[in-house]
């Protein structure tokens, strides 16, 4: 990387001809990246379309749990530092240091506000134990539990059973997370793959996709935002004059791949079915 | 490559290469409303139209950030064609796994 | 310069060999920091050249233990787990660190800039982090390795990889994934330096066809490794966390992680195969002193083996559960895929015909790769019909349909390349006798090794099997004592390469009297290759016309001072007149 303020000589690398063919030959290998990147997701994609084709009750179910008003604030501020990452390549082409700089520290304050979202959403998620394994089928176990128990009591006392209609009235008192006393009232009484029931080892496959597939997405924000933290330390150091513009386009070019990424993610997650409110 | 016959290799960028701040603006715009739309679109009962209507809302979105932001319509061929050559193999992709996927005989589950 | 076409064949005089400077990029700098840190591509090339070489021996013995271990009926020297590891270790290191690096990352590295007429790689930090990026994936197989080994094939399938193994799955899995981005990192620096830096006259109808199937190399690798990686990603969540979306238990399908699979390491063959044709290209044409036939078919037919290798792959899995009527498809697409592999032997051997042919050692192995690429091709077809698959997925007939092609095709045209640009590389010849003999040690070492198992495959011996019933023990002898020979036949390159560094002879920048632009700067290059801009101005085989692609004369080829008055050649083939099939491309 070229390392001085003075003049393009420094600029441009030896191996390259010109500035243009240098700045070309950049912007074409970030393309190139991103289609690597588009590939690594599609994996991904692919195996959620073939599940979500076997299993649309169950991704619905866990899809209605996610906390989609958090996944809002963060689609709309990645669209926003796209906004400002792309001005801020503007900024380097017209040689302003200090709008560069801003714009950049603007892009990384809304990136890593995604990120704190996300952490936010990620804890929520743990404390609900709406986490697939051991933890889901434990939390699952206790709505169940009660319902088992209550309906047992009540036949000790001579009452009817529960019917479906109280199953689906059912007041919990045992402070079980919403999604496991939701999944437990669609359940109780019916056969495991009857008309009606979601399979809970089926809603914990979504969560894998919800976990895996967020988590790839943020380690790239991570590394997006490392790479724009890069930037403004070069633009300080006054290594991005004009010429050199094109170190911006490129980050920026994985910047609002990352973004698409999310554009896409966002809907497949988190409103699948009809939202009805966490 | 545009060849501007005044616009020498190794002069910085010219003006017409740079991006004008309403231009950037009016696409964030855009993409912004449409982010709006698709979450207030969840809450309508749209049933088996929702998916294609997310997916088609995600399309342009995407189709606008690559095309301005990413100055796709800068027109390097070598962009454009990576850029539908991906798109082709993920189609390639989706199609033949789905085409074993949704043709399996599988009881009644 | 002036190009005259007659009767006689003479041209411009050879260009005055150049001065061999006393600083190349090998002694330009010097000591361990010059090497470790380097960003010069032919330096890099050489790095990858060492290392390949030491997993080639690594997978080697490997394979040296599972043909031991077959020897007897019942296992001669592995238990049953040990023979598992034996051979997924094979499959492993010879896939991922051997086969889809070797000409990519040595060749491709050290040769795309020099044949395009560029200073190095679009970029060369990029390069030398590819390496690096290589040597800690292969640190984290070898530690797979040496705690213990996988054993589950190279294949991983879940659930047993990601469930029921109590093998180093992980450490092993991990390194894989981690070399995939050094595969990743050397196609994309490949392909935007074709795309960006070619000299002026070098137009796409004018490149090399080595640089046409590195093209086509990088293409596969920058859309099928991230998928793998995925995969691989995935799989190590299902291990690690117990939980995964292979997982029968929670609604998952194993097969699907096939299909994720298969979408890379098909496309993963062609890595492997495309630049092997690549080097057949090369060298067909020079040690046949002629045009290649059909330039551009053999071009496009390298995109198109790119192309249509992805629609395949799931002829992998034709018995593992996938529908009926998909297995149709892909029995169908994988017939199709056949066809451009089959386009360019034809070329290959159109091109042989009344060439003038002389057989060193890189023309050995070619026309071996010839044979038995064709071969290897033509059982490729047993397999994809769907019907006969059935009876012979999972049997010998597999293993020897791969191992023709990559043993008797890659390995071979790999072997073709060291010895066409070694001078070119180290600046010294080898010994002519010895390569010959070493091709020829090689050539009946693997007919011995695999014909035997395409008879095992067919008679129902499964692969991967430590067991066998007792009428199938002489193949499997045969077998054994083959790859004994073959792997003698692997060690004589290594002697008398590594002698010909310390004793060689000098080589002159162009020995064999090529056409490419590799071979006009000396022999070994000059760190930043070209002391001028060189300029294309025909395209790159006009052996019949005698010039070079910057339209120099030739010098002498070889085998031209050989003292038989039936072979009376003038200095760019045999005088007379001839009519030959000339083109002047672009």
């Amino acid at each position: 990387m070229s390392a001085s303020t003075h003049g393009h000589g420094t600029v441009l690398k030896h191996h390259f001809d010109n500035l243009e063919q240098q700045h070309s030959a950049e912007r074409l290998g970030m393309w190139f990246f991103l289609v690597t990147e588009v590939l690594f997701f599609s994996g991904m994609f692919v195996a959620y379309t073939v599940y979500r084709n076997w299993y649309p009750g169950e991704f619905a179910f866990a899809s209605s749990h996610l906390i989609w008003w958090i996944a809002a604030i963060n689609t709309g501020l990645l669209i926003t530092s796209s906004l400002t990452m792309t001005l801020a390549i503007r900024s380097a082409q017209l040689g302003d240091k200090a709008g560069l700089i801003r714009r950049l520290l603007l892009t990384f304050a809304l990136g890593g506000g995604f990120m704190g979202f996300k952490a936010l959403e990620y804890t929520t998620d743990y404390h609900e134990r709406f986490v697939p394994g051991e933890v889901f089928r434990t939390e699952y176990a206790r709505p169940l539990a009660e319902l088992t128990a209550d309906d047992a009591r009540r036949k000790y006392e001579g009452r009817p059973v529960l019917t479906a209609q109280e199953v689906k009235d059912y007041q919990f008192k045992g402070g079980q997370e919403h999604w496991s006393q939701d999944l437990a009232t669609r359940n109780y009484g019916k056969t495991p793959g009857a008309e009606g029931t979601v399979s809970p080892e089926r809603v914990q496959l979504f969560l894998m996709f919800y976990y895996i597939m967020t988590g790839i997405h943020g380690v790239h924000i991570i590394v997006g935002l490392g790479c724009i933290l890069w930037l403004v330390c070069e633009a300080w150091r006054g290594a991005i004059p004009r010429e050199a513009y094109s170190k911006v386009e490129v980050i920026s070019l994985y910047w609002h791949l990352v973004d698409m990424i999310w554009l896409f993610l966002m809907p497949l997650l988190y409103l699948i079915g009809t939202r009805g409110g966490h | 490559m545009a060849h501007d016959p005044h616009h020498n290799p190794g002069d910085p960028p010219t003006l017409h290469d740079v991006d004008t701040v309403s231009s950037v603006v009016t696409v964030y715009a855009v993409v912004l409303a449409l982010a709006v739309a698709n979450i207030l679109l969840a809450s309508a009962d749209l049933k088996a139209m929702a998916l294609p209507v997310q997916l088609g809302i995600a399309s342009v979105q995407a189709c606008l950030v690559a095309w301005y932001w990413m100055h796709m319509r800068r027109g390097d061929t070598a962009v454009t064609l990576s850029a539908f050559t991906t798109l082709f193999f993920m189609f390639i992709f989706f199609v033949l796994v789905l085409a074993d996927v949704l043709t399996r005989w599988r009881a009644a589950i | 310069m002036s190009i005259v076409i007659g009767d006689t064949p003479r041209t411009a005089p050879p260009p005055p060999e150049p001065e061999t400077p006393r600083r190349s990029y090998l002694n330009e700098t010097s000591g361990f920091w010059s090497w470790a840190l380097t960003v010069d591509h032919k330096r890099i090339g050489i790095l990858y050249l060492v290392s390949i070489t030491f997993f080639f021996l690594v997978g080697g013995i490997a394979a040296g233990l599972v043909r031991a271990n077959l020897l007897t009926p019942n296992g001669a020297i592995l238990t049953e787990d040990q023979y598992n590891k034996a051979f997924t270790a094979h499959g492993v290191v010879m896939l991922f660190l051997f086969l889809i690096p070797s000409i990519p990352a040595v060749f491709g590295n050290f040769l795309v800039p020099l044949m395009i007429g560029a200073k190095d790689l679009a970029f060369p930090k990029l390069n030398l982090a590819s390496w690096y990026v290589y040597m800690i994936g292969a640190a984290f197989m070898v530690w797979g390795l040496l705690s213990g080994g996988i054993d589950t094939g190279w294949t991983l399938y879940p659930p047993y990889s990601s469930r029921f193994s109590h093998s180093s799955v992980a450490p092993g899995v991990f390194g894989v994934f981690i070399t995939g981005f050094s595969s990743i990192m050397t196609g994309l620096n490949i392909m935007v330096t074709v795309h960006k830096m070619r000299a002026p006259g070098m137009t796409w109808g004018r490149l090399p066809l080595f640089i046409w199937a590195m093209y086509a190399t990088s293409f596969i690798q920058l859309l099928g490794t991230p998928v793998v990686a995925i995969t691989l990603l995935l799989l190590l969540v299902e291990r690690l966390a117990g939980v995964g979306i292979f997982d029968p238990s929670i609604g998952g399908d194993p097969v699907l992680y096939q299909h994720l699979f298969w979408f890379y390491s098909h496309p993963a063959v062609y890595i492997m195969i495309v630049p092997g044709m690549g080097v057949v290209s090369e060298v067909l044409t020079c040690f046949s002193r002629k045009n290649i036939f059909g330039y551009k078919a053999v071009a496009w037919s390298s995109v198109g083996i790119a192309v249509v290798g992805f629609l395949v792959w799931a002829h992998h899995m034709f018995v593992a559960g996938i529908s009926y009527y998909s297995a149709l498809l892909f029995s169908f697409l994988t017939m199709l895929v056949a066809v451009p592999s089959a386009i360019k032997v034809f070329n290959w051997v159109a091109t042989l015909y009344r060439g003038s042919i002389t057989f060193q050692a890189p023309m050995m192995f070619t026309l071996a790769f010839l044979v038995l690429f064709t071969v290897g091709g033509v059982t490729g077809m047993f397999l994809a019909t769907m019907g006969t698959d059935i009876h012979l997925h999972d049997t010998y007939f597999v293993v020897a349909h791969f191992h023709f092609v990559m043993v008797g095709g890659m390995v071979l045209a790999y072997l073709a390349g060291i010895h066409f640009w070694w001078p070119k590389m180290t600046g010294r010849m080898y010994s002519d006798f010895w390569s010959k003999t070493s091709a020829t040690v090689i050539f009946v070492g693997f007919f011995f090794t695999f014909v035997p198992q395409f008879v095992l495959g067919y008679h129902g011996m499964p692969r991967r099997y430590p067991n066998y019933p007792e009428e199938f023990q002489v193949y499997n002898v045969l077998s054994t004592a083959g790859a004994s020979i073959l792997g003698v036949g692997y060690l004589m390159p290594a002697v008398y390469l590594t002698l010909s560094l310390f004793f060689g002879p000098k080589a002159s920048a162009n020995p064999w009297s090529a056409t490419g632009l590799e071979w006009q700067v000396p022999s070994p290059p000059t760190v930043f290759n070209f002391e001028y801009l060189p300029i294309t101005v025909c395209g790159p085989y006009e052996y019949a016309i005698g010039v070079d692609q910057m339209g120099r004369g030739l010098p002498e080829p070889p085998g031209a001072g050989d003292d038989n008055p039936a072979a009376k050649v003038g200095p760019t083939g045999p005088i007379g007149a001839r009519p030959k099939e000339t083109e002047v491309v672009g």
